[in-house]
């Protein structure tokens, strides 16, 4: 079986199309972290100013001024300090950037002239215990890696589309009249499939991950993604996680994501005759919850929300609910992946051990 | 060890491929010879488990192959007539790949993989990959595969097509050292290569087996039905329109010597002539698209 497995892998990664398409997807990653990290800008309001390395150093150096809890001593202290006011430049505070701390106080605590706007940390917090230091690094990461992670879905469609319709094309000949052509070769080929979909996950999100060391170093790994600036609120996480956390689970849903689009692309990769109907077979069924006209208020959201595209477009299935700490609704996409694997792989199973070659 | 077919019968929608199919096979080179859509290769097919039939069944000493499962895989080889490859691994990865699915262990799958890239004249490119091999070279790759798990049950459809004459003597060779104590069933459209090898030969026609015997058997149907006669090399064309002719050989003459499928003597002065299996071939499947 053993071998089976090893061979079958073979066959999945020698496949030229499979191995330049994962080159793009980590082409993708190398580009869009470069390209991110190039861009950003940052000022200290002292007259330093950069982009690329110089901004996120300046940038790491006003979070270390205030790191640890926020207080409303702090937000006074980096008004004061950090916060530009009216004037400056012509334009409105709320419209003017610093930094990403100036940003994260300015957003919710300062009004449109850079004064204190009279919240306090527990009106727009609550109870919860906000840690605060420099979270751009991991969040710009985690941004990069929700686009990343779609591409890849289709990635994994694409290699796991031929892993039993691909021997339809004469070789099923041979497969199901030999010996254990029926019985462990389907079995080797989920395995493979789900080993192949695992490991190619586990090295996108390595890859991602690394660039994010190499270009931020890894300070800010257990602070609030909530204090975040002002270009990470639309469409956030509501809950107090650390950026550790949100990048555990992230990772976590990357992997659901993977199981979860192989046991759909399992399926019809068994029951269609022809790579590319299985393909686009696939690839339907996994982006179709997106056209689905269903609001995030809605009940059925809960359920439609489980479904692999959710899980690499991670935002919406991560605001659904806090369960307790920092255990949140989107655990379930585990059992959802469990679920949609076992479906995949008996099915598929069973069909291949049923195809009669024509 | 007794293979047979009893009332098999297979239909794809409103056409009947094999019909009511009755047969046993025991120890022996089987030679299946028919006309393109004859059934042949369904009737592979369905004793390879590729395919189901529609009714009827096939036994191994006396239990359904079905029944069997991967028992009767263990002891089956098939070449199909088509089929596909890993265009990205070696010859040698490919045996070794179908060594697993048939469940050899790592040593003897080597072993005996290497040995059958020898037989089959493909030593020396048991590292190339197959895309880059030539049909015949794709074909004898494909009749080691059959052979891997020394069968009990060979079973190859059209395995000389492709092969240049050496490959074919070659080929010959190789099951007829195999074919001991084995039941081998072969068809190809080079009736000389049952000749050859065949001990018995089935006939299939509409998916019937119409005859089933050994050569001289079944070429003795058509004693005093081949002809051969002599006639002027300008008038061939014209007799070839007229006449069913298996062979002609011109001589130096200006004559040609014609070998003609007829009840009655096509020419005068025709002589009848022992009848070989191309005779026969002709006999039945004279208009048909026939291989």
């Amino acid at each position: 079986m053993k071998k089976l497995i090893r061979l079958e892998l073979r066959k999945i990664f020698s496949k030229r199309l499979t191995q330049l398409a994962l080159v793009v997807v980590l082409l993708l990653s190398a580009f869009l972290a470069f390209s991110t990290y190039q861009n950003k800008y940052a000022s200290d309001g002292a007259g330093n100013e950069g982009t690329g390395r110089t901004a996120v150093e300046i940038d790491k150096a006003v979070a270390a001024r205030y790191s640890g809890i926020l207080t409303d001593e702090k937000v006074q202290q980096m008004i004061s300090e950090i916060v530009p006011k009216s004037g400056e430049n012509g334009l409105n505070a709320i419209y003017l950037y610093r930094n990403t701390i100036q940003s994260a106080v300015s957003a919710r605590f300062s009004d449109i002239n850079g004064n204190w706007n009279g919240l306090r940390v527990s009106d727009v917090f609550g109870d919860e215990t906000v840690k605060i230091g420099y979270v751009d690094g991991w969040l710009s990461t985690s941004q990069n890696m929700t686009k990343v992670l779609v591409i890849f879905s289709f990635f994994i469609i694409m290699m796991i589309a031929p892993v039993f319709c691909g021997e339809y094309s004469g070789v099923d000949n041979i497969i199901l009249s030999s010996k254990y052509g029926r019985t462990k070769c389907a079995a080797a080929k989920v395995i493979a499939g789900i080993m192949a979909a695992l490991i190619t996950t586990a090295i996108v999100l390595a890859v991602n991950l690394l660039m994010a060391f190499v270009f931020y170093g890894s300070e800010g790994l257990d602070c609030s993604i909530l204090f975040a600036q002002l270009t990470y609120i639309e469409g956030s996480i509501p809950f107090n996680l650390t950026c550790g956390t949100l990048l555990v689970y992230q990772s976590v849903l990357a992997i659901t994501g993977a199981i979860g689009v192989t046991g759909i692309t399992l399926l019809f990769s068994a029951a269609c005759k022809n790579q590319m109907i299985a393909l686009v077979a696939s690839v339907a069924v996994y982006a179709l919850p997106l056209l689905l006209p269903v609001t995030e208020t809605s009940a059925l959201f809960r359920l439609i929300v489980l479904l692999p595209i959710y899980h690499a477009q991670f935002i919406s299935l991560m605001s659904v609910e806090q369960m307790s700490g920092i255990l949140l609704y989107a655990i379930w996409a585990v059992p959802a992946a469990l679920i949609l694997i076992a479906a995949g792989s008996i099915f598929s199973r069973r069909v291949f051990a049923r195809h009669q070659v024509s | 060890m007794e293979l047979s077919a009893v009332n098999l019968t297979k239909r794809y929608g409103s056409k009947t491929a094999v019909n009511r199919l009755n047969a046993t096979l025991t120890n022996g080179v089987y030679g299946l010879l028919g006309a393109n859509g004859a059934g042949k290769t369904t009737f592979m097919r369905l004793l390879c488990t590729v395919q189901r039939p529609t009714s009827g069944k096939i036994d191994l000493d006396g239990k359904s192959i079905w029944k069997l499962g991967e028992r009767y895989r263990d002891v089956l080889g098939y070449l199909p007539q088509h089929f596909g490859y890993y265009p990205d691994f070696t010859a040698l990865d490919f045996l070794l790949y179908v060594a697993a699915l048939k469940g050899l262990d790592d040593k003897k799958a080597k072993n005996v993989s290497n040995e059958l890239l020898d037989e089959v004249g493909l030593s020396g490119e048991r590292r190339r990959k197959i895309k880059t091999f030539s049909g015949g070279m794709k074909q004898r790759l494909g009749i080691a595969q059959a052979m891997l798990n020394d069968p009990y049950i060979l079973i190859l459809d059209e395995p000389t097509a492709g092969l240049d004459p050496k490959e074919r003597v070659r080929f010959r060779n190789l099951i007829s050292a195999f074919s001991k104590d084995r039941i081998v069933i072969l068809s190809t459209h080079i009736v000389s290569d049952i000749e050859f090898i065949a001990e018995k030969i089935m006939i299939m026609k509409s998916g019937e087996i119409i005859h089933f015997g050994r050569p001289h058997e079944i070429t003795s149907r058509i004693n005093g039905c081949v002809w051969e006669c002599s006639v002027p090399t300008s008038r061939v064309e014209q007799y070839t329109v007229s006449l069913n002719i298996s062979n002609l050989r011109n001589e130096e003459n200006g004559r040609t010597v014609l070998r003609v499928i007829a009840d009655q003597p096509p020419v005068a002065g025709a002589v009848k002539v022992q009848p070989n299996l191309e005779d026969l071939f002709l006999y039945y499947f004279k208009g048909e698209d026939g291989q």
